[in-house]
């Protein structure tokens, strides 16, 4: 799974932290990384809320 | 309306010929109560339904469905906030261009770079550093009133608390606020005579504030700090500064949206507390659950119930085919109750999980205090149910005339006092 950012759109809301700490951090300067790049299809159904919940919608899945 | 109530078992011609009837435009429909009964026909009928034409506007398509309000909110190229405002009232040409200049009003990429010059301000981080003076402040409201027995809920409480932290954030000093108070009052019920409202009126006090908002900025001029009026003088667009009345509409937009929407929150999410007493002593036996609490309230009550967009191109949703040009009305206070979303939507729970409301919207426009907001909500609600937890109405509770926000206006409510409270055994 390859995850995209958008950073037009990322405000360092963390919601993608919150619910998927495996692959997105938040740091001081209020942007979201992703921190897994590669993460496994364990971690899908976690991946696909943070996409889906995002304020933003910043976040995209790449296959 | 009696014709709906009929319609039910008729055939699929009186059926439209009911749906016609349905006005989501009139604001003394909203007077009683949110029209819920409405709103849920059309979900079930016609979610992408043709609104007719009133006497303040065209014809439009109500949004109705949770899913179809994230497509279209996510899709800023096709539905535009810039072309005819993101608000119901029609524009008269010569405004279109002011109110194009409001971040509210924008598309991308104009849009996103003038967000990207204030949004620092309102990340959890920026937030959570201002708990410490949110509280400070609830505390001392509730200090004002807490061995009186008796208040406006809506004047003395809900009120407040938005209003000083966003003159604090802003710079502007106390003794001002209530002006503030007064010009938000204006402009947002401009549908209530309670309010003095008329578009007339609306344009008055949006000139004051305009002055206001000049005199600020020249006090700030030589004094930089980092309250938001300063960081936005001090701000870029394109390599210029804003100009005056960029200025002065951000300014509006913030004054407005920073205190009206929160007070009718903190109102309504009272209200819904008094009317299922189960669900406050939830949140008064463990106060660790208010977070989870001021949610539910923000799906519940959707203080802002619609937004706008025009259509850009041709596009289809369930079949219906929106043309270029169309009005489209997206309906959070619909979307909230969205059954296929929301397992019994109008049972207010507390502990509802999950609960993926959009009563901020979601997208490039997603509200940008929302953060700030929640922070506000939890510590006014931690600050209320701890010292006056038998809170209850004294009289009904007014509310305000509007099809945009979902307010109420005065809430007469009771309490025993906290001397007396704290003189009972424990």
């Amino acid at each position: 799974m390859k995850i995209r950012v958008d950073y037009d759109l990322c405000e360092g809301n963390a919601v993608c932290m919150k619910l998927c700490p495996e692959v997105f951090e938040v740091g001081d300067d209020d942007r979201a990384r992703v921190i897994n790049k590669n993460p496994g299809e364990d971690l899908r159904a976690k991946v696909e809320a943070a996409v889906r919940r995002c304020p933003r919608q910043a976040l995209a899945i790449e296959d | 309306m009696d014709a709906l109530s009929t319609a039910t078992h008729a055939g699929p011609g009186a059926r439209s010929a009911a749906l016609d009837a349905i006005n989501l435009t009139d604001a003394d429909v909203y007077v009683p109560g949110v029209p819920h009964e409405l709103y849920k026909r059309l979900r079930h009928e016609a979610p992408v339904f043709w609104h007719t034409a009133q006497a303040d506007g065209p014809g439009f398509w109500a949004i109705t469905k949770y899913e179809d309000l994230v497509r279209i909110s996510r899709d800023p190229r096709t539905f535009s906030s810039a072309r005819r405002s993101a608000l119901y009232r029609e524009t008269e040409p010569e405004d279109l261009a002011n109110m194009q200049l409001m971040m509210l009003n924008m598309d991308p990429p104009k849009h996103t770079r003038l967000r990207g010059l204030i949004n620092k301000g309102f990340t959890p981080r920026m937030v959570a550093l201002l708990e410490l003076r949110i509280r400070e402040a609830a505390t001392k409201i509730i200090d004002a009133v807490a061995d009186k027995g008796e208040c406006d809920f809506v004047a003395n409480i809900a009120a407040e608390l938005p209003l000083q932290v966003i003159a604090e954030m802003m710079g502007i000093p106390q003794a001002d606020r209530h002006m503030i108070f007064d010009w938000s009052n204006q402009l947002i019920g401009i549908d209530d005579p309670d309010y003095g409202g008329s578009l007339e009126t609306g344009k008055q006090v949006s000139m004051q504030m305009y002055m206001y908002a000049n005199q600020l900025a020249v006090e700030r001029k030589d004094k930089a700090g980092d309250d938001l009026i300063s960081v936005l003088m001090n701000a870029e667009l394109d390599g210029e500064k804003l100009t005056e009345l960029e200025f002065d509409l951000f300014f509006l937009l913030l004054a407005v949206a920073g205190n009206e929407t929160t007070r009718n929150l903190i109102s309504g999410g009272m209200l819904a507390l008094i009317e299922h007493p189960d669900e406050r002593a939830k949140l008064i036996a463990d106060p660790s659950r208010i977070a989870s609490g001021v949610e539910e309230m923000l799906r519940w009550v959707s203080p802002v119930m619609h937004f706008r967009r025009t259509a850009m191109r041709d596009v289809e949703i369930r079949g219906q085919k929106i043309r270029e040009g169309d009005k489209v009305m997206i309906y959070y206070i619909s979307a909230n109750r969205d059954e296929e979303i929301f397992p019994e939507p109008y049972r207010f729970d507390v502990g509802r999980t999950p609960n993926e409301h959009v009563a901020f919207g979601i997208g490039e426009h997603f509200c940008l205090g929302s953060n700030l907001a929640r922070m506000e909500i939890r510590v006014m609600f931690e600050e209320v149910l701890r010292r006056l937890p038998d809170i209850e109405l004294a009289g009904p509770a007014a509310r305000l005339r509007s099809n945009f926000i979902n307010g109420i206006k005065r809430m007469p409510v009771r309490f025993t006092p906290e001397r007396q409270r704290s003189g009972a055994g424990a």
